[in-house]
């Protein structure tokens, strides 16, 4: 059971960006994984480089936080101090941690870290560990407000029978859309 | 388009056709599909088998095909999935609530298909397995926003070759899931995979596991996920980000 986490800064035109990587095991809370204009921070860093600071999660300075978070948010420095629209891709440097050595790369587009690729990652036998499609977190602002998106079905939570009748599902077998 | 619902083992089902309704007969047989496994596994129900074997009164080598089948499977399902999907209650009972309705899903796919019914999805208590298409379109699934069910948190497009999405989720029924630690990062968690049964199992064990689990479905199972944790934030693995549906990063 391990955990690891990489926090990394790309400093680029004065634009700082983190990411946490979480690998493994033994967690609780998850990693953030977050890009703003101006900071990054992760959860449970293991290591950290640059000047990064552990909070849950970094509210992007050009939105709010989500109102259904109840996670404690922080608000990024002004707007108007950071650059906007950085794009590219970001290659760390090797970062040791206690579990191993691990390069990460990642692809940033307008401000937002898009893809994150482990390249390089040794455990504590220093075998390559392949690391493919691992999941990360993802904000809420990222995905769809799906209110207009058209939809035939929905999936969440198993509901009961008296449950279906107040569910989107019931709804859209009404519609018959 | 025609929607048949109906309900079962504790939930609400519904079959939607893009095309001709089948048959009537395909319709009493699908319902009737249902309502075997419900009378056969249901723990609600006092003279099931499954109430049966808990209460002693049955010996497992004894018990129906379907049973042990069922049983067997849910205890391949236990070794792929680290223990963290099991059918067995700590009190030692038998429960193979957590495997059932995706085994009788699985099933219904089978006879839909052999009396030759295309493009339908079938929605049984928010785990979902389709057919075909929508008029040529994909079949579009909204995943509901555990903080606000009447809300989707995002909607994805499945296409033909990878059939079903279920969802597992601390806010419907309860705790319904036996976890394997006092507390779990997830409070919904929604599985893409190719069977029903395999998008289920993961997304209980998911749930039960947190994201050690999580990470083993993705990274070795070939599945997709999307969770929310009880912080309300949404982990996602790569397909799933590149889905449909996303907004455009």
């Amino acid at each position: 059971m391990r955990r690891r986490a990489i926090v990394w800064s790309v400093l680029s035109s004065g634009v700082v960006l983190a990411a946490g990587w979480q690998l493994g095991y033994e967690s609780a809370t998850p990693t953030s994984t977050t890009a703003t204009d101006a900071a990054g921070t992760s959860s449970t860093p293991e290591t950290s480089a640059g000047s990064s600071t552990a909070t849950s999660t970094t509210a992007p300075s050009t939105t709010t936080a989500p109102s259904t978070t109840t996670a404690p948010a922080t608000t990024a420095p002004l707007a108007s101090t950071a650059p906007t629209g950085v794009s590219g891709t970001f290659t760390g440097s090797g970062v040791s941690t206690r579990y191993g050595s691990v390069q990460v790369q990642i692809v940033v587009a307008d401000g937002s870290i898009t893809d994150v690729v482990a390249l390089k990652l040794t455990d504590d036998d220093n075998r390559s560990v392949s690391i493919s499609n691992r999941a990360a977190p993802v904000l809420r602002k990222e995905v769809l407000s799906a209110q207009s998106a058209k939809v035939q079905s929905v999936s969440g939570a198993t509901y009961t029978s008296d449950g279906y009748l107040t569910s989107l599902q019931s709804a859209l077998d009404q519609a018959g859309l | 388009m025609s929607t048949h619902v109906f309900a079962t083992m504790g939930t609400t089902a519904s079959i939607r056709f893009a095309g001709e309704s089948p048959a009537q007969s395909v319709l009493d047989a699908l319902e009737e599909g249902f309502a075997g496994f419900d009378a056969r596994f249901s723990l609600y129900r006092a003279d099931s088998e499954l109430s049966r074997l808990a209460r002693g009164e049955l010996a497992l080598p004894k018990a129906s095909e379907v049973v042990r089948a069922s049983y067997v499977e849910a205890l391949h399902w236990r070794s792929v999935t680290h223990d963290t999907f099991t059918p067995h209650r700590p009190d030692g009972v038998i429960d193979l609530t957590g495997i059932v309705k995706a085994q009788a899903m699985a099933a219904a796919v089978l006879l839909l298909r052999a009396n030759g019914t295309a493009d339908w999805l079938l929605n049984v208590g928010g785990d979902v397995v389709i057919n075909g298409s929508n008029s040529g379109e994909p079949w579009r699934l909204g995943i509901v926003d555990p903080d606000d069910r009447l809300h989707l948190l995002c909607a994805i497009a499945l296409d033909p070759g990878r059939t079903a999405l279920a969802s597992s989720g601390t806010a419907e029924r309860g705790e319904h899931v036996w976890r394997s630690r006092s507390e779990s990062a997830y409070r919904q968690v929604t599985v893409v995979a190719d069977d029903i049964i395999t998008a289920d199992v993961w997304a209980t064990a998911i749930l039960a596991g947190g994201p050690s689990t999580l990470d083993l479905a993705v990274d070795e199972h070939g599945v997709d996920v999307i969770a929310v944790d009880t912080g309300g934030r949404v982990t996602a693995s790569e397909r799933m980000r590149r889905a449909d549906g996303f907004a455009a990063l």
